[in-house]
């Protein structure tokens, strides 16, 4: 049991540390969208010189907002009516629960799969349109990859998340509540 | 064999699998059972290009404008102006309230945020004056849906994007239908007031005076001016309603940083944070919705039920009260944003063949399913309201029942009164 409690504690601690790198990274993709923007419109309709890159560049950090949605799935944040599972005694309520855990594990592993075929494949080696980064020699044209990387990347955390969430509700069925770690700030963060 | 995907997904969902999930996996187990594996990688796809939209871009950013007007002092000023022009009137606190909820839907386009700013301030003030607890929670959840029909909105934006529809001509379309539930809630406020001869209602308050609403004017000044900068600019022209909303966010931040220096600097990683988190769930959702969509349309279920709902009835105004009922039972336990995304692809295309324009099925869609966050049981602003009052859920519930009176009836003129919702857009050209 010690062994159970000692690796849900250690995958918590590592999601932990991984969400946050994933919140700050999500709050600098926030606020240099809101810039890139700004600058779309200062430079379209104050200065009538339209730039090519900024609607790109803050469509690729929309994209790269993924990496705050495993926070909003670990507190508990995704739109679901949980009447059924409240509504029914403890242990039928728990065992759906895990199911449905072990549904959303599936359906992520094989997107998880499909995305790093993508990623990896024919459509990911296409270039973006305006975006470039630089080499030792000079600007090379970002490939479409790094920006479809955003959902993979989004939903192999949400993976660990669902392992995670899968193994604290194994622990709560085995009468193990009160040793669990902690989730932090769990909410409801809705779609309203 | 594809067809059965729609009720495995709804099966899934009233399990309780997350929406997201249910989106993908309904289709997909089905794609699977038919050996169709290989189109599983398309609703990967379709849930990428689903998500990558620069249109899509001003959920987040309406949602961070509204969290920026949020912070501090914003919220209280609507009320102090709300105050001076109906504080005066019978249940004048109410009335402040639900007009509050007004002005606030001009600057956020979400309910719970309506309920938890104007909750959190007013149902203790209401209290404190005399009013009973579980009426000020149920008016404050009440006005709440006001939230997401008057511009700007994320549930039109959402439907404008998954329906093909213009932003601009679903955020006109849902000015008169706000203002009309607005005033149904004044109105309904009044004749409790009076019904009950006083007894749970305090006193009239004095009239404000000219200077008095002259300032409070002048402080509500600025936040007010939010809403005429994002409609003005896009109909102005001068912006696309992404950036509209970009601009929206800009100004509140001048406005709340420097102007009324309600919020710090330090506040804003925050801010910026909780916008994220919310904007990254929905458009997950929008995504498994573009996905699901393509499904839906290689599967002929709208054609099997377009068929089953024409086998009902021939006439649209039968049809119309028909898919009300059934869009407000699905509002009572389902999130306005999803159930928009599940079920405008479905139902939208059979109204539209009927005769019915898009622009009013997607208000008649949205006002029903906004009404649905204040339904019991699973309304989610009824929770929020709970929380913000500390009132029980089931007492907030009998307390709204003559507010949602006032909304159904609303809805049913706003479904058979077609100018209520297409007469501004109309005017503007948008149609």
């Amino acid at each position: 049991m010690a062994g159970f409690i000692g690796t849900l504690r250690g995958l918590a601690a590592l999601n932990g540390a991984m969400l946050r790198a994933g919140r700050w990274l999500g709050i600098l993709c926030m606020a240099l969208m809101v810039a890139f923007i700004l600058v779309q419109v200062f430079w379209r309709y104050i200065l009538s010189n339209p730039l090519p890159w900024p609607e790109e560049a803050a469509r690729f950090l929309m994209l790269w907002l993924m990496v705050v949605a495993p926070t909003a799935l670990r507190r508990g944040g995704f739109v679901a009516i949980d009447m059924i599972q409240l509504a029914l005694p403890r242990m039928v309520g728990g065992t759906l629960t895990l199911g449905l855990l072990l549904l959303s594990l599936l359906v992520l592993v094989v997107a998880a799969q499909i995305g790093w075929s993508e990623v990896t494949g024919f459509s990911g080696k296409f270039k973006t349109s305006a975006l470039y980064y630089p080499t030792t020699d000079g600007w090379e044209k970002m490939p479409r990859s790094w920006m479809m990387a955003s959902l993979l990347i989004g939903i192999v955390m949400m993976v660990s998340v669902t392992v995670e969430l899968i193994l604290r509700q194994i622990g709560i069925m085995a009468g193990l509540e009160d040793q669990l770690p902690i989730i932090p700030d769990t909410d409801a963060v809705g779609a309203e | 064999m594809l067809v059965w995907f729609l009720p495995l997904f709804l099966l899934l969902l009233m399990v309780g699998l997350p929406v997201f999930f249910a989106l993908l996996a309904a289709p997909g187990v089905m794609l699977w059972l038919n050996g169709q594996e290989k189109d599983l990688v398309l609703l990967y796809r379709n849930t990428y290009n689903g998500m990558d939209s620069f249109p899509l871009m001003a959920i987040p950013f309406f949602m961070l404008a509204g969290e920026m007007m949020n912070r501090g002092g914003i919220t209280m000023r609507l009320v102090e102006f709300s105050q001076a022009l109906v504080g005066h009137f019978r249940a004048g606190l109410a009335q402040v309230n639900i007009l509050s909820s007004m002005l606030f839907a001009g600057l956020s386009g979400s309910a719970v945020a309506d309920t938890s700013a104007l909750g959190s301030m007013l149902i203790p003030a209401m209290e404190k004056e005399g009013y009973t607890r579980k009426f000020a929670a149920a008016v404050t959840a009440a006005s709440s849906v006001i939230g997401p029909i008057i511009p700007p909105s994320g549930i039109m934006i959402i439907y404008a994007y998954v329906m093909e529809q213009s932003v601009a001509a679903l955020f006109l379309a849902g000015i008169v239908p706000g203002i009309l539930v607005g005033t149904g809630l004044m109105v309904v406020t009044n004749v409790i007031a009076r019904r009950n001869g006083g007894a749970d209602f305090p006193d009239l308050r004095r009239r404000a005076t000219w200077p008095e609403k002259g300032q409070a004017s002048l402080k509500a000044f600025f936040p007010l001016l939010t809403p005429v900068i994002i409609l003005g600019g896009i109909l102005g022209g001068a912006f696309t309603p992404t950036e509209a909303s970009a601009v929206a966010v800009a100004y509140a931040a001048v406005v709340s940083l420097f102007v009324l220096r309600s919020m710090s600097v330090k506040d804003l990683p925050d801010v910026l944070l909780k916008a994220a988190i919310t904007s990254s769930v929905v458009l997950l959702l929008v995504g498994a919705a573009m996905a699901f969509k393509t499904v839906v349309s290689l599967s002929h279920a709208p054609e099997a039920l377009a068929a089953f709902i024409l086998s009902l009835s021939q006439n649209p105004i039968i049809l119309l009260l028909l898919i009300n009922l059934l869009l407000f039972v699905i509002g009572m336990f389902l999130d306005a944003g999803p159930a928009i995304i599940i079920l405008g692809p479905i139902l939208g295309p059979i109204f539209v063949d009927l005769g019915v324009d898009p622009v009013h099925f997607a208000i008649i869609m949205s006002v029903n399913l906004t009404v649905g966050l204040a339904t019991p049981p699973m309304g989610l602003v009824l929770f929020v309201a709970s929380s913000v009052s500390g009132e029980r859920v089931e007492s907030i519930a009998r307390a709204i029942l003559p507010f949602l009176a006032i909304e159904i009836f609303v809805i049913f003129l706003i479904t058979y009164v077609p100018a209520i919702s297409l007469a501004v857009p109309g005017f503007f050209g948008f149609l």
